[in-house]
């Protein structure tokens, strides 16, 4: 049943044949602009499909943040037949809640304003500082959620699929693209194009408003509940300055409270017109017809009325360093991000070989922190990011108990010069690319796969990428690397986050041993040492507490001991962080 | 009815031509019958030397090979204070060179090659597994086989292996999901079964060279040991190749002993681990499930995708998520392994305010579970769903060998692929009703909880009846220090 792909001979700068892949792909554009990109593929009775629309928090403005993630849960909403008893009083429900809404809008903006008086403290979407009139009209809300809840036939499209043997129906939405996908049994493709293309045509944006304690339960569970999630959104909140890439994909959290109805079907008619979008399936079907389906099905959409507006804003260059230090429920790590260059870029090639040639045990990152200096526990890392508008590269290790920080930080920054200043040798750079080559063989091993990447790589510039990437990787010189390594690896462009473990978490032994009513008060100490950034301000505190523990009981004592340590700790973390300025 | 249901499908059909030939309602459209016959095991199966048994597919779509080497034994086998041996053996094994090779000539040699060669010690079973260019396969089984039977387990890359674990101990309280299955362990196994016999500072100090030796001679012997082989090859050769160092593997058989059987009997009740930094309760409900052979198997694994397996067609999620918002995902799980008696567990995450009104909200579904008031339709969609996702088992070639050699290891037959679907289609209500009866009993239920103990015990000011402490006796559990595992409070 299966079939041997078609492979062509490439020729290279040394002696050595090298095999690369071609994936056959059907391309086909209908009349409405939608495209579908086709892999036939019969090894099992099953077709992955997918389609990606061309839009992600990179399209958003401030304001509207989180909209392409909100967006992606609606999708799932249902139709005017799917998800619902009688859309007609859906509609009349709907209507009702937004008048609500809109009521709600002029009360949270009173709140805005006392919020900026300091008036009120928090945030105004915190219970506490609801006014008379906003809890009579969320009362209201509610009292339209319970209507719309019996009008609901629930997750139909869900219910609907799984009865009929697909799975894996899910959507993911990034910076650059919002991606649908589900795997159907061979035989019934056509279901896909059924629901698929009723989304599309006939959406019903249902529990517009309740979802929103969905996505922030979402935003609890993936960004404020984990150890780095907070700090990372930050991080990438200073590294991006003028692109939107500096706001997160979930939306500053006071924008996805206020996104309305009337702006959700604004982008919709802009991003989600079929000319925005590229369908993609790949397993066991006939393309000619599922090119006939595509027509009967997508191809009753309209165009949209114009093209989707082109991101305008360009990140402007650095100018300065930039470093990140933090206090966070982590062993200590060290990552430093540098401005690299956006999805299909020349340089891209180069990037990808860089970061090969500093990962893994044989990179260069391993053998110099963790063999030679033994700074570093782990596998350093490196990894190139290429994003539509823009890309980057970063470097990051987790510090070994008892090192500095700073230390690690040099030593990865070595790292890179040395790859700005000497070229790489041959058997080096062979090397990476015999595992480039490989790999560029795996990621077609699996149908999902397979359609993941032409859904990614067409709407970040064009699907080809998938055969072009292997010759043109195997194309980069030593000399293309050591540019593009100096060209990329100056201070000015450089930003560096530091974490360091939080003082006073959980784990530290010692003050388990305390008593009971004695662990509360150094705690509290423990905050307050853990906000003290004046070296000399430690200095005294240790002073008095020294003269303290001379005088204090016998029981008291161990519970002092135990702060001195902490500030003395504190004072050497801040006498380190002077010193290396 | 097959044939009723065309009829009515064409009728529709037909009555809605004027509409563009696209009918109403995606339950109008009628599909082409799909037939799926399973592959068979003794297709791909060859006895090689020592009676070890081999699955071999030849697959010719990308020029790749996948050798993967099977071994009854893993975690269970550690001595008690040399927590962490498993772990680190896995690492070791391909970390520290083979034969000829030190440890940075193996990796070099590996990488130049582009070849993935990854060895692991699970819970209760080991493997090596070998990916390359199908043109490099000699080369690369070479490897394979030094790895397997030559390892060097050299002594600087084992003590970098222990320092990167005691590293990874240390972030043992960062995460509240971590907290969560390390605590829901030691709640339903009981502190001394080996699933909760964890690593600490001083076990990983402990182990030596020789530990790792001892282990490894366990493990890794032609008695424990099941072979798959899937990619761009010839079969009878690859055989031949695999039969001679088979042939040469010239070792006593000796098979590891059964893993063994819990026998605590954990204490019903509430349990709360206090962790103050975050604003979301991770919250566990349940107790131990099943092992096989067990009678219930396809009914209880119906019941439990109706209640919180199969997602958003799941009771707990359209309750918990789509009407409540009260969190983004719940779901809950039937552990029915073959070695040892997995878990029945429910789950969710949700604000410290709605964790008490989301473990109500479970309960609520599991009781209407075992009640029986499970619809047709929701078991038709259930069923449907096993049935026509199953041919997914045999995705790939791979994936089909791997299959069976998972069924050689543990012993389960591979009829179970061929009478799966209809044993899938034999439940009826009646029978989810009566497996879910006999096997979820909520008064057994554990309920795990941690999160910011004090704002979750609050629970939320429109509900003020709705308490934790009313499901059972309370519990503080301590947290633990990550180094030593002994209770911090």
């Amino acid at each position: 049943m299966s079939k041997r792909l078609r492979v062509v001979v490439l020729l290279l700068l040394l002696p050595v044949v090298v095999w690369a892949q071609k994936v056959e792909v059907r391309e086909e554009v209908l009349a409405n602009g939608m495209k579908l990109l086709m892999v036939e593929r019969h090894d099992s009775p099953s077709v992955v499909c997918g389609w990606v629309a061309k839009v992600g928090s990179v399209n958003e403005a401030p304001g509207i943040t989180g909209i392409s993630h909100l967006f992606e849960h609606m999708m799932f909403k249902g139709t005017k037949t799917i998800g619902t008893k009688n859309y007609e009083r859906d509609k009349e429900i709907l209507a009702r809640q937004d008048a609500v809404r809109a009521e709600m809008e002029k009360e949270y903006s009173l709140l805005r304003g006392k919020l900026r008086r300091g008036e009120i403290s928090g945030s105004i979407y915190d219970p506490e500082n609801a006014t008379p009139r906003l809890k009579e009209l969320k009362a209201e809300l509610e009292k339209l959620y319970a209507q719309e809840k019996e009008n609901i036939v629930k997750d139909e499209l869900d219910q609907i699929y799984t009865r009929e043997g697909a799975s894996g129906l899910n959507a993911f939405t990034t910076e650059d693209q919002t991606v649908y996908f589900v795997t159907v049994p061979a035989n019934k493709l056509e279901l896909w194009f059924w629901l698929e293309s009723d989304r599309l045509a006939n959406p019903v944006f249902r529990e517009f408003y309740s979802e929103r304690d969905v996505v922030r339960e979402e935003r609890r569970l993936r960004v404020e509940s984990t150890p780095l999630g907070k700090f990372a959104e930050q991080f990438d909140a200073m590294f991006w300055q003028s692109t939107p890439y500096h706001h997160p994909v979930i939306g500053w959290p006071a924008d996805v409270e206020s996104i309305s109805r009337k702006q959700a079907e604004a982008y919709f008619a802009t991003y989600y017109a079929p000319n925005n979008i590229t369908a993609v399936l790949v397993g066991d079907f006939d393309p000619q017809k599922a090119l006939e389906l595509a027509h009967k099905y997508f191809g009753r959409i309209p165009r949209g009325p114009q093209e989707p507006p082109e991101v305008i804003s360009e990140e402007i260059p650095q100018l300065a360093e930039k470093r990140f230090l933090a206090e966070a429920d982590t062993n200590p790590e060290v990552h430093i991000r540098f401005h690299a260059v956006p999805f299909g870029h020349k340089d891209m090639y180069a990037f990808q070989l860089l970061a090969d040639l500093l990962n893994r045990r044989t990179g260069r990152l391993y053998k110099s922190l963790v063999e030679e200096k033994k700074i570093a526990v782990g596998e350093p890392y490196a990894t190139f990011r290429p994003m539509k508008y823009a890309g980057y590269f970063e470097v990051g290790a987790e510090v070994k108990e008892g090192v500095d920080p700073t230390a690690v930080e040099g030593a990865l920054l070595a790292e890179l010069e040395r790859l700005a200043q000497e070229p790489v040798g041959e058997t080096e750079l062979q090397k990476v690319k015999n595992q480039q080559l490989a790999n560029s063989f795996r990621r077609l091993q699996s149908n999902f796969f397979l359609m993941l990447q032409l859904a990614l790589y067409d709407s970040l510039g064009d699907w080809r990428f998938i055969n072009e990437a292997p010759a043109r990787v195997q194309a980069v010189t030593a000399q293309d690397i050591q540019q593009v390594a100096a060209r990329t690896f100056t201070k000015e462009n450089r930003n560096v986050a530091i974490y360091v473990r939080k003082a006073g978490t959980s784990e530290d032994p010692e003050l388990a041993s305390l008593p009971g009513e004695l662990k509360a008060m150094v705690k509290q100490q423990l905050a307050q040492i853990a906000k003290m950034s004046d070296a000399e301000k430690v200095e005294l505190a240790i002073a008095q507490i020294q003269q303290m523990a001379a005088t204090v009981p016998a029981p008291v004592k161990p519970a002092f001991d135990f702060l001195l340590k902490k500030l003395e700790k504190r004072l050497a973390q801040l006498q380190g962080e002077g010193k290396e300025e | 009815m097959v044939k009723g249901r065309v009829f009515v499908g064409a009728f529709l059909l037909a009555a809605l031509a004027s509409a563009g030939d696209i009918p109403q309602r995606p339950e109008m459209l009628s599909f082409p019958p799909l037939t799926f016959t399973v592959p068979r095991a003794e297709s791909f199966r060859v006895l090689l030397p020592g009676n070890v048994p081999a699955y071999v597919a030849e697959d010719t779509l990308l020029p790749l090979v996948t050798v993967q080497v099977f071994f009854r034994g893993g975690r269970y086998l550690e001595e008690k204070g040399k927590e962490g041996a498993a772990q680190l053996l896995g690492t070791v094994w391909r970390t520290g060179g083979a034969g000829a090779l030190t440890p940075q000539e193996l990796d070099e040699t590996l990488d130049f090659l582009a070849a993935q060669l990854t060895t692991s010690v699970g819970g209760t079973s080991s493997s090596v597994m070998l990916n390359l260019l199908a043109k490099d396969l000699d080369r690369g089984l070479q490897l394979l086989f030094d790895v397997l039977q030559k390892p060097r387990f050299d002594e600087a890359r084992l003590a970098k292996a222990k320092e990167d674990l005691i590293a990874e101990l240390k972030r043992r309280n960062d995460d509240a999901a971590d907290i969560e299955n390390r605590e829901w362990q030691r709640l339903i196994y009981g502190e001394d079964y080996w699933l909760s016999r964890l690593p600490t500072k001083a076990s990983v100090e402990a182990i030596t060279r020789d530990d790792l030796v001892a282990l490894h001679r366990r493990i890794v012997n032609p008695a424990n040991c099941v072979v798959a082989v899937a990619g761009d090859v010839d079969k009878p050769a690859v055989v031949r190749k695999l039969k001679t160092f088979f042939e040469g593997w010239k070792v006593k058989p000796q098979p590891v002993p059964p893993v063994p059987q819990p026998t605590h009997k954990p204490k019903p009740g509430i349990y709360l681990v206090h962790k103050a930094d975050v604003n979301q309760g991770r919250v566990s409900i349940g107790h131990l499930g099943a092992k096989r052979p067990l009678p219930e198997e396809f009914a209880i694994t119906v019941a439990n995708d109706i209640l919180g397996g199969g997602g958003f067609t799941a009771w707990m999620m359209s309750r918990i998520r789509s009407d409540e918002g009260l969190a983004y995902g719940a779901y809950s799980s039937f552990g029915i392994s073959d070695r040892y008696p997995g878990t029945f567990r429910a789950s969710f995450q949700s604000k410290s305010s709605t964790c008490a009104r989301a473990a109500y909200l479970t309960l609520e579904l599991v009781e209407k579970l075992r009640r029986g008031e499970i619809t047709e339709a929701e078991l038709a969609t259930s069923k449907n769903s096993f049935i026509e996702t199953f041919p997914r088992n045999f995705e790939t070639k791979l994936r089909t060998v791997q299959l069976y050699a998972q069924d050689a290891l543990t012993g389960r037959p591979h009829s179970y692929w061929l009478t799966y679907r209809d044993n899938i289609r034999q439940v009826d209500a009646q029978a989810a009703h009566k497996a879910a009866q006999k096997l979820i009993r909520p008064e057994e239920f554990v309920f795990l909880v941690v999160g910011n103990v004090e704002e979750i015990l609050k629970g939320h000011p429109d509900y003020p009846e709705i308490q934790l402490a009313k499901l059972g006796p309370m519990t503080r559990l301590p947290l633990r220090d990550p180094l030593t595992l002994q209770p911090l409070e």
